[in-house]
């Protein structure tokens, strides 16, 4: 026991011996150096690589390299003490020159500039609490692991953890103290560091390493990109000779650092102790000598006392290695006392291997490991022991256990009947145990194949998905599976016994087919029917199509005992088959349909391909297909009415129908705007024949779509020479009927004045001579000036209305419009011809009602209008009545002028509004009036928009009804 | 009392008429048988009214009537124009040129000369009455 504990002992000795040599070392330099260059260097706590001692000086493995190099170089070195976070940060600044035990990494490098002799090789290892379990990187699994923060081996072993699609709780930690401290606490589960620092550090914190090891890395120092004090050539110079010479500074920080080395090494610790120990280490070998002696005497008395107990032993030992079952066999301090054949075979291990061995070494055949077995159970009960084992009973004091070994039978595992027994002496008292193992493994594999193919079979009968029947050759049923039975909807006592047909099978099927004769006939020769579909019913009345497989059940004189039948509801196959029938003869008859209409609408196609071609040939005007004002195909007119030969024109540019060049241009780009909107472009030019002579032609123009000029365009051409010639005959004839017009006019109003002038002297005259002015005439003298001014007054009167006539055709006629009330104008032409009417004895009525207002016309020419038909009604009546009446009509007024006269025959009326026109009466009486007052009324209601009917009764009398506008254009 | 009435007529039974008519009446009658000759009567013997016609030899009605109006002592002397012309327009036009009666022809006898002395200046009216 002692000496076990002796290397903890001394290599804590050691360190604080180290610790005070470093320390003189460190304080002897300063004053060697001269102040030639100063050089900060980052200091961080990861001992031993570096840290800093009791003393607060930095010391390590990096230190010792980086001192020495100083001391040579002279460089003054400034220690800047920080976390492994804040020293990284503080060299990206450049407030470092350089930074130890920096790992060489892509990312890094980026940063900082490295040289190129590693100081170190480190790697990672997993450091947890003493009794671990972890055996590899699996084990880590669900683990709550520590990592240094910002590490590289942080990076390295989340990729590492992942890349075996483990799940771990990750921690980041500024510094590895506080790590393997939260381990020791059970904070976490494992930590990582580097392997100096696990070494060095682990068992004080009651932690151990791991097989988990990974990320061999490169240490350098560190310096600021681009390295400013351009220090890092000459570290490597001094790495190149240090690491050559084994006697070198870097091999004895070596030593003095590592633990393990510190350990081992004792000359190492010769040296350092002196020629003091050596006379300590001669005493102690001294009595350890006595001590020997003593125990050899005591030995000799043992073995003679133990003899014969060990041939006892040895006979039950043949026993043991006799027993066909593995057997092993323990003391009371277990340890193995024997091992038998059996147990060599079952686990490859020899007896040779195990004999005296405890601590549980019997299990590791077995498991690998040393642990509690079934054995150990007899004395102590621990749950967690018996929980690995089936089946575990106890019978008196034996334990009898079934467990499954995976390790054995070359790693397929075991399975393993054991019997645990504790063995007695002589005395009755405890001696041990014995514990033998079965292996199970074959039955065990022939149990379940068994138990498997058993739940096949039942699953096969009573949850397979077909119908599993037996029946008689009367037919009557004896078994129906489950799911059968669930299917038709019966139970086992309700459906066994009874007869197929009626109950599962019904009498016809839906579609006619008699199924007792059927079913006769396959209990008759069911291997004629090894398969036969028909219809079935449920209880529930619902049919369904059963595809069934018979077969025949023989007794053991071969007749036939039973039908077995299994069968599938294939119902939805049915329908799903009738429905694709269905639908083929759908599909085939619209298919047939459409083939049809394709065949139809070509041909109607193909017709109006026909007639569109026809139409296009034979069409009288020009058809024209223009893309980009470029000829694509024409008709024959076209070709025809522009001179060209059949087929000529394809292919050239409309510009040969144009006289120039300018032409041709005006033509274009106004016609296009109006084409890309869409619209129709129309107008009249003129174009010129392949001879040059030029032609009219109406053009319209449309463009086949819009939104795709490329399309082109669609032109009609159509030559209207004949008729534009014929148009210009017609200007010109127009304009001399309108020259002849006016010479019409003027000759009008030559005459009128012309005529006028002699009227004056023959009608101022003859007046003169009646009125007695120039002396009195006699009787007959004033009958015949009567008559001279009588005629002088009709002839006045028929030029007066000639002129007016000529001047309404003449569209000379202007109405002077106003607007007047029209009740005063109707009374004024009424008071006119009341002497008259009273003259021959005639009533005048007049009746114009109240709402009678004002009117937009000619008050003059209405004035005229209105006399005219009032003095014509009393002209035309000898006795009675002329009643005027005047009503409105929306917006018009309606004058109607009724009289008790001679009336008219309906073969007078279509000719009373022509001029020139006086009703012959067929009676001798006096013509009064020119013939012409109608008709100008006619025409000046007419212009007025307004009109005149008339309506009359031979004999009875006439109604003249004018209808006149309130306001020039309201229409009736 | 002036009662002088001038008539610029070229038709010579016309002139008559009106005159035997206008004398009958008691009027003293002065005749041109044009425009120029008008004028220049009308100027120098002041008459009470101008009947004028309109179809005149070489200086028509309107341009006789415009003429007239251009002399301030003839301001109130009333221009009857008495014409054949009865065409649409015709009374417009020669009421706008300055006369300021119209006569259609053919005359009435029965009514001219009251129609003419209507035209005559007011206290010359109530005179005759």
């Amino acid at each position: 026991m002692i000496s076990s504990k002796s290397p903890t002992c001394l290599g804590r000795v050691l360190f604080k011996l180290s610790l005070i040599l470093l320390t003189f070392f460190c304080l002897g330099s300063p004053s060697i150096r001269a102040d030639d260059r100063v050089v900060s260097v980052g200091v961080y706590e990861n001992a031993p690589k570096i840290f800093t001692d009791a003393s607060g000086k930095p010391a390590g493995l990096f230190i010792d390299v980086i001192e020495h190099i100083a001391k040579n170089e002279n460089w003054d070195l400034h220690y800047v003490s920080g976390t492994w976070g804040e020293s990284l940060d503080r060299l990206a600044r450049g407030e470092i020159d350089l930074m130890p035990d920096v790992a060489y990494t892509a990312e890094r490098v980026k940063i900082y500039d490295f040289h190129k002799i590693p100081v170190f090789s480190s790697w990672y290892q997993i450091y947890a609490p003493k009794d671990h379990k972890v055996k590899t990187i699996l084990d880590l699994n669900e683990k709550r692991i520590l990592v240094l923060e910002r590490s590289v081996q942080q990076e390295a072993f989340v990729r590492l953890s992942k890349g075996f699609g483990l799940n771990i709780a990750l921690i980041s930690v500024p510094d590895y103290k506080t790590m393997f401290e939260m381990v020791a606490k059970g904070e976490a589960d494992a930590a990582v560091t580097n392997s100096f620092y696990g070494k060095m550090h682990a068992k004080k914190f009651g932690l151990e390493d791991t097989a988990v090891l990974f990320e061999p890395s490169d240490l350098f120092y560190a310096a600021p990109k681009g390295d400013p004090q351009q220090l890092l050539a000459t570290i490597d110079r001094y790495l190149a000779d240090l690491k050559k010479d084994p006697q070198s500074a870097y091999f004895a920080s070596l030593k003095r650092w590592t633990s393990e080395e510190v350990r081992f090494k004792l000359p190492v610790w010769l040296q350092v102790v002196g020629s003091g120990g050596l006379g300590f280490l001669i005493l102690s070998l001294l009595v350890s000598a006595i001590l020997k002696r003593q125990v050899n005497t005591r030995t000799q008395e043992l073995q003679q006392e133990n003899a014969e107990r060990r041939a006892a032993q040895q006979r039950f030992m043949d026993i043991v290695d006799f027993l066909p079952d593995a057997t092993f066999v323990i003391d009371q301090n277990k340890q193995v006392i024997a091992w038998n054949q059996a147990c060599e075979t079952l686990t490859g291990v020899q007896k040779a291997d195990l004999l005296g061995q405890g601590n549980y070494a019997y299990a590791e055949p077995f498991y690998g490991e040393r642990r509690p077995l079934l054995i150990d159970l007899l004395d102590q009960p621990t749950p967690e022991v018996e929980a690995r084992y089936k089946h575990l009973q106890r019978k008196g004091d034996r334990l009898y256990a079934e467990s499954f070994v995976p390790g054995l039978r070359t790693d397929q595992g075991a399975y393993l009947w054991g019997i645990a027994s504790p063995l007695f002496n002589q005395d009755g008292r405890r001696c041990g145990a014995i514990q033998t193992i079965r292996d199970v493994t074959g039955q065990k594999h022939l149990e379940e194949a068994l138990r498997v193919s058993e739940r096949e079979y039942r699953e096969l009968v009573m949850l397979a998905n077909s119908i599993i029947l037996r029946w008689s050759p009367e037919g009557r049923i004896t078994f129906l599976n489950e799911f059968g039975q669930q299917f038709f909807g019966y139970t086992a006592t309700e459906i066994i016994g009874r007869h197929v047909v009626g109950t599962i099978v019904p009498e016809n099927e839906s579609k006619g087919r008699e199924l007792r004769p059927l079913m006769e006939e396959i209990s008759a020769d069911p291997q004629k029917f090894a398969r036969s579909i028909n219809e079935n019913i449920r209880r529930n009345g619902e049919r369904v199509w059963i595809d069934w497989t018979n077969k025949v059940v023989v007794d053991e004189q071969g007749k036939i005992k039973e039908i077995l039948s299994i069968g599938s509801d294939i119902t939805e196959r049915k329908q799903a088959e009738e429905q694709i029938r269905v639908l083929n003869d759908t599909l085939r008859r619209h298919a047939e349909s459409l083939e049809q209409r394709v065949a139809e609408r070509t041909a109607e196609l193909a017709a109006i391909n026909d007639e569109q071609r026809t139409i296009f040939e034979s069409a009288s005007t020009g058809i024209v297909l223009l893309r980009n004002r470029v000829i694509v195909r024409c008709n024959r007119k076209l070709e025809e009415i522009s001179g060209y030969a059949p087929g000529e024109l394809i292919g050239k540019s409309t510009r040969i129908w144009y006289p120039n060049e300018e032409a041709y241009a005006n033509g274009g780009e106004a016609v296009y705007l109006q084409l890309a909107q869409g619209e129709t472009f129309r107008r009249e030019q003129q174009m010129a024949r392949k001879d040059g002579s030029p032609f009219w032609v109406r053009l319209s123009l449309r463009a086949f779509d819009k939104d795709a000029p490329k399309k082109g365009a669609v032109g009609i051409i159509e030559d209207i020479t004949d008729e534009y010639e014929a148009a210009e005959k017609l200007r010109k004839a127009m304009e001399a009927a309108q020259a002849a017009d006016r010479i019409k006019s003027a000759f009008l109003a030559t005459m009128s004045h012309e005529l006028r002038t002699p009227l004056n002297s023959i009608i101022g005259f003859t007046g003169i001579m009646l009125q007695g002015l120039t002396g009195p005439l006699n009787p007959e003298q004033h009958k015949q000036m009567t008559m001279v001014q009588n005629s002088s007054r009709h002839l006045l009167a028929l030029i007066n209305d000639v002129l007016d006539i000529s001047k309404i055709e003449a569209g000379q006629l202007d109405l002077a419009l106003a607007t007047f009330e029209l009740r005063p104008s109707i009374e004024k032409m009424v008071k006119l011809i009341v002497p008259l009417a009273e003259q021959k004895g005639i009533k005048l009525q007049l009746d114009v009602s109240e709402d009678i207002g004002s009117i937009a016309t000619d008050q003059r020419r209405l004035e005229q209008v209105i006399l005219n038909v009032l003095s014509n009604a009393v002209k035309f009546t000898e006795q009675g009545q002329v009643h005027v009446v005047c009503r409105t009509e929306n917006n018009h007024y309606l004058l109607s002028f009724t009289d008790t006269g001679i009336g008219m025959q309906p073969s007078e009326i279509p000719n009373l509004f022509q001029p020139f026109h006086q009703i012959d009466t067929g009676l001798a009486r006096k013509r009064e009036g020119t013939g012409l007052g109608l008709s100008i009324c006619r025409k000046i209601l007419d212009l007025m928009g307004g009109s005149i009917a008339v309506a009359s009764q031979w004999g009875e009398g006439s109604t003249f009804t004018v209808r006149l506008p309130r306001q020039p254009g309201d229409t009736v | 009392m002036n009662n002088r009435l001038l008539i610029i007529e070229d038709n010579e039974q016309n002139l008559y008429l009106m005159r035997f008519l206008l004398e009958k009446s008691g009027f003293t009658i002065m005749g041109a048988e044009d425009g120029r000759k008008g004028i220049e009567m009308a100027l120098s013997c002041k008459p009470l009214a101008i009947l004028l016609d309109i179809q005149l030899p070489e200086m028509d009605g309107y341009a006789v009537a415009a003429e007239l109006k251009k002399h301030q002592d003839l301001d109130e002397v009333p221009i009857i124009a008495v014409t054949s012309y009865a065409m649409v327009g015709d009374r417009e036009q020669i009421l706008a040129a300055g006369a300021t009666g119209y006569i259609e022809k053919p005359i009435d006898p029965q009514t001219f000369v009251d129609e003419i002395i209507r035209h005559l200046p007011k206290d010359w009216q109530s005179e005759v009455a």
